[in-house]
């Protein structure tokens, strides 16, 4: 044995205690150990494919709650998402001050039109992370610049026997930690996903440091075609009395979408 | 006093060797005298231009604004706290300011910015804004929702005076704000990244824009001199402020990156000035121990002829102290006026890359000079305790010379 690497060793085991690993690999003691054969990644890919069909057309209120605001505001969105294309449009529909509204996003550029103005706004990857309409979410999770597949690593967590969600007897625990080179804000992702249907029930997002900055919940599962939630909730965990609710109205998958839709032109013109 | 006139006379026995000793003692005295003022100037200068365009001296916020700075964290301007902040002394001028993040867009490009609003009139004894103006005016008051630009981020966003930018954010009630603005100024500012990304607007305009009401985001209030920050504090402090939500910050809370760039600055020139001051040490310790060395005989014969050991070391010890004493007042008479000169008259540092590199430290290219009242006395007080030390080897080898051996050698 050489005995000159014995400080290194010691140094890098310093290192990692002072980074806070391995105090996150710990394996939760409440949760069953996960499934032999089946991998996180393949897990986090079928929670991929619950959230997007190769196009998605969605029609949902989202509804913010903040100690600002006397009464909870709604927002009416319609968005339409070509998967493979990496492009998505959202138009506003209500509230009328905002009615007309519209986002275009042709990978990697987020482009934003305002009609009381009549200009178009390219929104600077330095605001990504801005609220998105007011609400909890940012323009970042309205695009997903991020791939929750690409640029993430899988791991598991366990299986978790007693979810605390009135939809799920049995949940999957994974973890989503980025990778190196990833546009990525967070630390890791920590999600739970149904056992049964493969949709997820809920994500906490932590920040660089380990701190739990929010967390999103899913619930009332339309079983129709495919399972997939009309409810999401994202909870801000910085900021007290903060909410924002997603309420989904019409959801329809795998229809054609007009290429015209995914032009600037397009974002100017009015509901057809 | 014999003692003292024998050292006198014993250190002009060889004037070269004695000239040079105080040359080096006089340079550094110098040195340290001029650089203290120089880091001192300049810091002050970082300082001052910090304090007049972004925090005040002392600020007085809503609670949680330094660790989250958003619309959330504001204070209601109210009657009661102006005369507050009237009656506290020691208080020059203070402002009211609305600080948000906002989109600017012209024509194809867009910048992300920190949008200020601002009272002219009260800005105009606190903060510099409206003399770093350097194309156009600051906002004049007949044009509705003016907007003033740093000069960078005019040109990033290729927007000249008189155009209408759009300026897009999210107002208090968590609506879309949007508006044009009309372009009447942009600024030079200290800090290439500040110029990059700072806008400013009238107070009541943003207030306006961003459904604000009278809220504020901060009041900065500048000091009589810097000196008085924390007695300033004191006072708000100790004022049932707390009760109604807002917090008191000074200058050093506020940008904890400045405050921190100071004390590393000033621990590396420490550093180089303590090495700076050990080589003197040294050069001295040199001197007299090689004058020692030649005077073997003298110091025998001295002993033989009854002299204490004692008065040896008194007299060599002397020498020493006179050596430094006289580098020390040359020294300080030349530090005095350079430096009182350079007060009056700072350095413009030539050249765009000098510029560039004084840029990323967010300084101006000048630099300025300040002698505070500690400086002199502290580098007096150095250097006599490091040639004090210095001298003690000399004159303990002197007096233990032994007198046969001594009369012997040479």
């Amino acid at each position: 044995m050489n005995r000159r690497f014995a400080p290194v060793s010691v140094l890098l085991a310093f290192a990692a205690l002072l980074a806070g690993w391995p105090a996150g690999a710990e394996p939760d003691p409440e949760l069953d150990p996960p499934p032999p054969g089946l991998t996180a990644r393949e897990v986090a890919d079928r929670v991929e494919q619950v959230f997007r069909g190769d196009t998605t057309y969605i029609d949902a209120t989202m509804i913010i709650r903040s100690p600002r605001l006397p009464e909870p505001r709604a927002v009416r969105f319609r968005s339409w998402d070509d998967r493979s294309g990496k492009r998505s449009f959202i138009r506003i529909v209500s509230p009328p001050k905002d009615k007309g509204m519209t986002f275009l996003k042709l990978h990697p550029n987020l482009w934003n039109y305002i009609p009381r103005v009549e200009r178009t706004v390219r929104i600077p990857p330095s605001m990504m992370l801005q609220s998105w309409m007011g609400s909890d979410f940012s323009n970042d999770d309205l695009v997903r610049e991020s791939s929750q597949l690409d640029d993430y690593d899988h791991r598991w967590l366990g299986v978790d026997p007693s979810p605390a969600h009135p939809e799920s007897e049995r949940a999957y625990r994974i973890e989503y930690i980025p990778r190196e080179d990833a546009p990525v804000v967070w630390g890791r992702i920590v999600a739970a996903i149904d056992v049964a249907r493969m949709v997820p029930l809920w994500q906490a997002y932590y920040d660089e440091d380990g701190t739990k900055m929010r967390m999103l919940r899913y619930a009332d599962f339309a079983i129709e075609g495919r399972p997939f939630p009309l409810t999401w909730v994202m909870t801000p965990l910085d900021k007290e009395g903060h909410e924002t609710r997603v309420e989904v109205h019409e959801i329809r998958f795998d229809e054609p979408l007009d290429d015209r839709l995914f032009t600037k032109r397009a974002m100017s013109r009015p509901v057809r | 006093m014999t003692v003292l006139r024998l050292a006198w006379r014993n250190v002009w026995r060889n004037v070269r060797r004695t000239g040079l000793t105080v040359a080096a003692t006089v340079f550094a005295v110098f040195l340290v005298v001029v650089f203290v003022a120089m880091a001192d100037g300049i810091h002050s200068k970082m300082i001052e231009d910090a304090v007049r365009i972004q925090s005040g001296h002392v600020q007085l916020a809503g609670r949680g604004f330094l660790e989250n700075r958003t619309l959330e964290t504001n204070l209601e301007w109210t009657p009661d706290l102006e005369a507050t902040v009237r009656d506290t002394p020691g208080i020059r001028a203070w402002a009211p300011r609305v600080d948000s993040a906002a989109l600017l867009s012209l024509g194809e490009s867009t910048q992300g910015v920190m949008l200020v609003g601002v009272d002219p009139a009260r800005e105009a004894g606190l903060s510099t804004l409206a003399e770093r103006v350097d194309h156009g005016t600051f906002l004049p008051a007949g044009t509705a929702r003016a907007i003033v630009l740093g000069d960078q981020l005019a040109k990033n966003l290729g927007a000249r005076i008189g155009d209408r930018i759009l300026v897009f954010s999210m107002a208090y009630t968590l609506e879309n704000a949007y508006d044009l603005f009309t372009l009447t100024g942009t600024m030079h500012l200290p800090d290439p990244a500040f110029e990059r990304s700072f806008a400013v607007v009238r107070i009541d305009d943003l207030q306006a824009f961003l459904a604000f009401g009278d809220r504020v985001s901060e009041i900065a209030l500048l000091a009589d001199s810097a000196s008085q920050v924390p007695a300033i504090e004191d006072a708000l402090a100790a004022h049932p402020l707390g009760a109604a939500g807002i917090e008191v910050n000074a200058w050093d809370d506020v940008m904890p990156d400045l405050a921190q760039f100071i004390v590393i600055d000033n621990a590396g020139m420490y550093i180089i000035l303590f090495i700076l001051v050990v080589v003197v040490a040294f050069g001295i310790l040199n001197t007299i121990l090689m004058s020692v060395m030649e005077r073997q005989r003298e110091f025998g014969a001295m002993l033989a002829l009854g002299l204490r050991p004692r008065r040896i070391f008194q007299m060599v010890y002397a020498e020493s102290m006179l050596l430094a004493g006289v580098g020390l007042a040359i020294g300080l008479g030349l530090a005095l006026p350079t430096v009182w000169f350079l007060g009056q008259h700072p350095i413009p540092l030539g050249g765009e890359e000098l510029a560039a590199v004084a840029g990323l430290v967010g300084m101006e290219p000048v630099v300025t000079f300040e002698m505070r009242p500690t400086t002199l006395p502290g580098a007096a007080l150095t250097i006599a305790l490091v040639a004090a030390l210095a001298a003690l080897y000399p004159a303990l080898k002197a007096s233990r010379a032994r007198p046969v051996d001594a009369l012997r050698s040479l």
